[in-house]
């Protein structure tokens, strides 16, 4: 579709914003692996479970995956990470008050991805800054339903998050790894990231 | 990685589905040993029948018979002698249908309601905060998250203040950082509070002034005595934040050898001063030696005052023997063991033969006295070990 639509040339600037994003984004993987073990653990949860039930979570399935301009795909993820922010920031508040009031270790966890997913958000806005993409307009409402939640639906919910945080981290090393790719009219790559991209 | 996000890709978006069942109570507390009755209820125009749902409890699933079908969509069961909460967070109690999917889940909380707090013991750092701590009522925790609220107020005119800074100094604590006043007792109790109940403390009475502690001393030395191999010299400083309050200090210090664990507490209400020798340790050793203090008196307190930490470990060893190195001696013991033997037969012999040498009072005990005054003068020992060589 527009894959095709790329701005000029890259910089080490960008480069190096690339790489620090990836970097980001493996170190993300790993923490959100670890929390949602801990998460299903306190929570008494099962991680079979089926989730189709828990609305609102941005999933990172997508059926034009290939055919997303570099925009789009920059936009989608950032639109993502927006996203879970809020929806961390709830995760947070609930097991602070009422599920695992005493767990502060466990907050703790929740806290430290969150800041990740804040420190993504804005090295994505960053990128699409730099490589002059407009950055969608940011919905100040939250995308949760007003329907008062049972608290085992919001169990459900958290696991539901993190489980998609986990994919979108790793789709978004590969939206990179798409930026990264040289456009098949045989101009210049448009954003070079780094080699840990090709691990 | 690869599996992962084709994994991802198989998912398909849903949004603004409900829950398809909805289980009354909603989120219930009750005590442990109660019973409860729950009932799950599907959407009447879903193909969902009350006889094709199952419950489980924490994923385990509930005997047929403990259910009763209530009408066409609605399933109950029943539960009796509840235990406490398998976790903090609530035991699932989940309707399924058929297949294993989840219709709808409410989260039990089971317990018993909080028993009063005890044993609040508080001290103030230099006389500048209070913390306190105390022990939760005899069960502990009680299955459910509990509260506790640290309360206190001057004695004769205060008002209700309400302690903000919990889990300072471990998990039933509170630390009031400032607005203290000396010289007028506090009255402080704490309030136990969760899903069953509340419970209240006893009120403690204290003065700040009678509760003081300080930080540990600052400013340790450990040094050698001179070559003396068994002593080491401890130096240290007063608490500083205390040096504008009239009080009395005393000290303790402990010590241990490098390769060991256990501390060996040597000197106990070490008054104001402010160093000390320890004797009687082994030659060419590591020790390791820390120092507290008690501030106590001030303003003139009848009350003990409270330790202070101890000061973070400072090391220093003590010298080798001073032979040789290189050639092996005899243990320091056997070495003097045999020097007192040699010395013992050789005062026998003077006694028998002293009148002829003069030296009739020569005997044992003043090679005692010898290595006791050799131990305090390193100058008398350097004389003695030079003789010695001569």
């Amino acid at each position: 579709m527009a894959a095709a639509r790329r701005s000029p040339g890259s910089s080490p600037h960008h480069t190096d914003l690339c790489c620090r994003t990836v970097l980001l984004l493996r170190k993300m993987r790993a923490d959100v692996s670890r929390l949602l073990e801990a998460y299903v653990e306190k929570q008494g949860l099962d991680k079979n479970f089926s989730l189709d039930l828990v609305d609102g979570v941005p999933t990172a399935s997508t059926e034009q995956w290939s055919e997303a301009s570099d925009a789009e795909r920059l936009g989608d993820n950032l639109k993502a990470y927006w996203a879970f922010q809020t929806l961390l920031n709830e995760i947070l508040e609930e097991q602070r008050s009422s599920l695992t009031p005493n767990d502060l270790d466990f907050h703790e966890s929740i806290q430290s991805v969150l800041l990740q997913v804040s420190a993504l958000a804005y090295q994505l806005e960053e990128l699409m800054v730099m490589l002059e993409h407009s950055v969608p307009a940011k919905e100040l409402e939250g995308i949760r339903g007003a329907r008062e939640r049972g608290l085992f639906e919001k169990k459900l919910r958290g696991m539901k998050v993190l489980q998609e945080l986990a994919h979108w981290s790793v789709r978004s090393v590969r939206d990179l790894r798409q930026l990264s790719k040289p456009v098949q009219t045989g101009a210049i790559p448009h954003v070079s990231c780094c080699l840990a991209l090709k691990k | 990685m690869m599996k992962v996000f084709l994994l991802g890709l198989a998912l398909l978006r849903v949004d603004s589905l409900m829950y398809p069942a909805v289980i009354s109570p909603q989120d219930p507390t009750l005590l442990i040993g109660s019973s409860l009755t729950a009932s799950c209820s599907v959407d009447a125009g879903s193909s969902l029948r009350a006889e094709d749902l199952y419950w489980t409890l924490n994923g385990r699933r509930l005997p047929a018979e403990t259910y009763e079908v209530l009408n066409a969509t609605t399933l109950s069961v029943t539960i009796s002698s509840l235990n406490g909460s398998q976790q903090q967070s609530g035991d699932n109690l989940v309707c399924h249908s058929r297949d294993g999917g989840i219709l709808a889940g409410s989260c039990l909380y089971i317990g018993l309601p909080p028993e009063k707090p005890t044993n609040i013991s508080c001290w103030s750092k230099n006389m500048k905060d209070l913390t306190c701590k105390w022990a939760p009522g005899t069960e502990g925790e009680t299955y459910l998250h509990t509260n506790y609220t640290l309360k206190y107020k001057l004695r004769w005119y205060g008002r209700d203040n309400t302690c903000q800074q919990y889990h300072t100094a471990g998990p039933y604590s509170c630390h009031i950082p400032k607005d203290l006043a000396l010289f007028t007792p506090y009255e402080i109790w704490v309030e136990a509070s969760n899903r069953l109940g509340v419970a209240v403390s006893e009120v403690v009475m204290l003065d700040i002034v009678d509760v003081v502690t300080t930080d540990p001393p600052s400013n340790v030395h450990v040094s050698r005595v001179g070559d003396l191999e068994d002593q080491l010299s401890v130096r240290w400083s007063a608490p500083p934040a205390l040096k504008d309050f009239l009080f009395q200090a005393k000290y303790q210090i402990q010590y241990r050898v490098e390769d060991s664990s256990e501390w060996k507490q040597v000197v106990d209400n070490v008054g104001n001063q402010t160093s000390c020798r320890l004797a009687g340790l082994r030659p060419g050793t590591v020790y390791f030696v820390q120092v507290r203090c008690n501030p106590f008196g001030i303003y003139g307190s009848k009350k003990a005052g409270i330790w202070s930490d101890w000061s973070n470990p400072t090391a220093a060893s003590t010298p080798r023997n001073g032979r040789a190195t290189g050639v092996c001696e005899p243990k320091n013991g056997e070495h003097n063991n045999t020097l007192r033997r040699e010395l013992k037969q050789f005062f026998g012999w003077m006694r028998k033969h002293g009148s002829s040498y003069g030296c009739a009072n020569l005997s044992i005990k003043m090679y005692d006295q010898w290595r006791v005054s050799l131990q305090k003068s390193h100058k008398t020992r350097n004389q003695v070990l030079s003789g010695d060589k001569s």
